[in-house]
């Protein structure tokens, strides 16, 4: 742990550089026919342009949500670029820009396969999906993993190649009129992750996706697509960064993922989008809508995530238990700085016979920050026998700061158990004097705590993310002390 | 000093209700089988050393509908509130638990519990809980736990294999449910409630 401290004292967010990169953007604004050169720059289908026109009609009937314990500043749709995307070498247009290659390696996120192949960085394998602004870069892996059926590309890509596959899953769990910010998604999405794992299969690597947001004035729409085909099983990550500006900047993703029968779907998120500066100027408004459908029998659906980053959070990932004795979870740690706001949680909807579910968020709210959990757990009458637990936890440094859980309970099933359990309260002073007595300094005694009370959740991410989320709550938590 | 009862839809509930330095407030709220019932109660701890003590039972049968919203606000440090509201639902009644726990900036050193339990005895009864807490405060101890769920088969296999008849041991088992709230009202009360159990 102190080593992880002294590894990035002194620095900031470390994401927050800018790509010089010539781009090419579409006009500021929304209307149809932004909406409808989006679509020919992607050269997509005429039944995809459809439903984004679709969508774009329904969205402009709706208004956005306000249940939220958020101050949400006002958006101006009319004021974002929809489609910034980096243009390609004429002479060499099947090559990554180095420009991009390099982002990406600063980052960290390996596109090179072959050295990944080769072991040079002593990882382990990972496929990754790398999305710029509107775009996806680079795909690493495709080859590889095609051999065993598995599908992995940019949404793009997946709808010239497998029109049939996208038409029928895609808004299959979350529709186009959903909500506000999934219904914009679904006019005017970008890049994003197409996933298709056929029945069977084990998927021999970890997929993931980065996302990178870098031209200013511009908005992120990406749309992931997962489908989990019977028996098979498929851990996700996905990450994410974005430069430090003054302005603040829209995130609108939707994420599906589709679970058959008896397969086995885990998605890790850490979320580090610019929070924004000490003094609450910019960062990142994360607004997504994440929802899986265990469609089958005895299927398994996992979230974890580790929320540091953003100015404001909106994000509920969900998973709604329709197969019978199908089973989820929701791991998740929220953790709020200077003037950051977050509102997140997760619905689990039981509809199967017998199907469990089980809860386990961990907040940490510091500075000027407000953290809420909202959740609901709901018992359909068909739920028999079914079954949630459901911890949820805030931990408050700082006088100055919210700590909020508002979940929300429904059963209408009479064999159905809910348990629900929520704790709010600051470090002990008792073991902060145990550490600093042992001559611990202060911070790094917070940061030790910190560490041990989010344990549980850190515990069920990969192992490449779990020592990035331990770095990114220790710098998440400097200068909060004191 | 003993707690004030009120009947649910038969006792006038007081709306608001404000605290200052060291008073208390304990009281229990009943809403008995039979009839639609609602009550809606705002505590403001306006003082510091305030303790709120309050409980609830609601049986709910037939068509009925029951719904309790409580909102308990801690503006100053150093109070505590303890709530805890059961509730059983039969037959097509639908049961609703809205608690809120507020404590205002700067309301250090506030311990505050709420818990709220509900049973389900048919298929289609329905129990709706929002148990909330909104906090502004870092010194604080604050907890909520809500449950709901159905008869343990295990108690009453227990029950029944000592021979007593499962109607009975059904009813055993509710007022053992409700047992840490009935103890806090007097005998009359109580016999109405049991026999009132379905």
């Amino acid at each position: 742990m102190n080593d992880i401290i002294n590894d990035i004292a002194g620095k900031e967010y470390q994401g927050g550089f800018v790509t010089e990169v010539a781009q090419d953007y579409v006009p500021k604004g929304l209307n149809e026919d932004i909406i409808r050169l989006i679509s020919s720059k992607k050269q997509e289908p005429e039944w995809l342009l459809s439903f984004r026109l679709d969508a774009f009609r329904k969205w402009q009937k709706m208004t956005p949500p306000n249940w939220a314990h958020l101050k949400l500043p006002e958006i101006d749709y009319q004021d974002i670029i929809y489609y910034a995307a980096p243009i390609r070498d004429e002479d060499r247009p099947s090559e990554i820009d180095p420009a991009l290659m390099e982002t990406f390696d600063k980052l960290g996120i390996p596109l090179h396969e072959r050295e990944a192949l080769a072991g040079v960085k002593g990882k382990a394998n990972v496929a990754v999906d790398a999305v710029f602004d509107s775009v996806s870069v680079k795909t690493t892996f495709s080859k590889t993993l095609s051999e065993k059926g598995i599908i992995f590309c940019s949404f793009a890509e997946a709808a010239r190649e497998y029109p049939e596959l996208v038409r029928k899953h895609l808004a299959s769990v979350v529709p186009v009129g959903d909500n506000f910010f999934a219904a914009l998604n679904s006019a005017v999405f970008s890049d994003g992750t197409f996933c298709y794992i056929p029945k069977g299969v084990k998927c021999p690597m970890e997929l993931s996706s980065y996302f990178r947001i870098n031209a200013s004035g511009t908005g992120q729409f990406e749309r992931t697509l997962i489908v989990a085909d019977e028996d098979s099983q498929l851990s996700y990550m996905e990450g994410c960064t974005a430069p430090m500006r003054d302005s603040h900047q829209l995130h609108a993703a939707v994420v599906e993922i589709v679970v058959e029968k008896g397969a086995d779907v885990k998605y890790s998120t850490v979320q580090n989008w610019y929070p924004g500066d000490a003094q609450g100027r910019g960062g990142i408004l994360n607004l997504v809508t994440k929802r899986g459908l265990c469609k089958g029998e005895g299927s398994h659906l996992s979230w974890t995530q580790v929320e540091t980053g953003s100015a404001i959070t909106w994000k509920y990932p969900s998973t709604i238990l329709k197969g019978d004795y199908s089973s989820s979870e929701f791991y998740s740690v929220a953790m709020t700085n200077n003037y950051q706001q977050a509102d997140t949680g997760t619905k689990m909807i039981h509809l199967g016979r017998g199907t469990r579910s089980r809860i386990v968020s961990k907040g940490i709210s510091a500075g000027h920050s407000e953290n809420s959990y909202r959740g609901l757990v709901n018992m359909a009458p068909g739920a028999t026998g079914a079954r949630n637990y459901s911890q949820c936890d805030s931990l408050l440094i700082g006088s100055q700061c919210g700590a909020h859980t508002f979940p929300l309970i429904r059963n209408r099933c009479s064999s159905a158990v809910v348990e629900h359990e929520a704790t709010t309260s600051k470090i002990s002073e008792d073991q902060l004097f145990y550490c600093t007595q042992r001559g611990i300094s202060e911070e790094d005694a917070v940061g030790l705590i910190v560490g041990g009370y989010a344990k549980e959740v850190l515990s069920r991410l990969p192992m490449e993310f779990a020592v990035e989320a331990r770095k990114l709550l220790s710098v998440s938590l400097e200068g909060s002390i004191g | 000093m003993m707690d004030k009862v009120y009947i649910i839809g038969k006792d006038s509930i007081p709306e608001r209700i404000s605290l200052s330095d060291s008073q208390e407030f304990r009281a229990c709220f009943v809403a008995l089988a039979g009839a639609d019932a609602g009550m809606s109660l705002e505590i403001d701890i306006d003082g510091r050393d305030c303790l709120v003590d309050i409980a609830g039972v609601c049986l709910c049968t037939g068509e009925q509908k029951a719904s309790v919203n409580v909102t308990v606000r801690h503006n100053c440090p150093g109070s505590r509130s303890y709530q805890q509201f059961l509730s059983i639902a039969s037959g097509e009644s639908r049961a609703y638990f809205d608690g809120l726990v507020y404590v205002a900036p700067g309301a250090g050193g506030t311990k505050a519990e709420q818990q709220s339990r509900s049973l389900l005895l048919d298929s289609r009864a329905f129990v709706e809980a929002r148990p909330q807490l909104e906090i502004y405060a870092d010194d604080v101890e604050c907890s909520h736990g809500c449950t709901s769920g159905y008869l343990d088969e295990d108690e009453l296999f227990y029950l029944r294999s000592r021979g007593i008849p499962e109607q009975q041991a059904k009813k055993f088992q509710m007022i053992a449910f409700l047992s840490p709230v009935l103890g806090r009202l007097d005998e009359e009360l109580k016999q109405t409630i049991y026999d009132s159990l379905p």
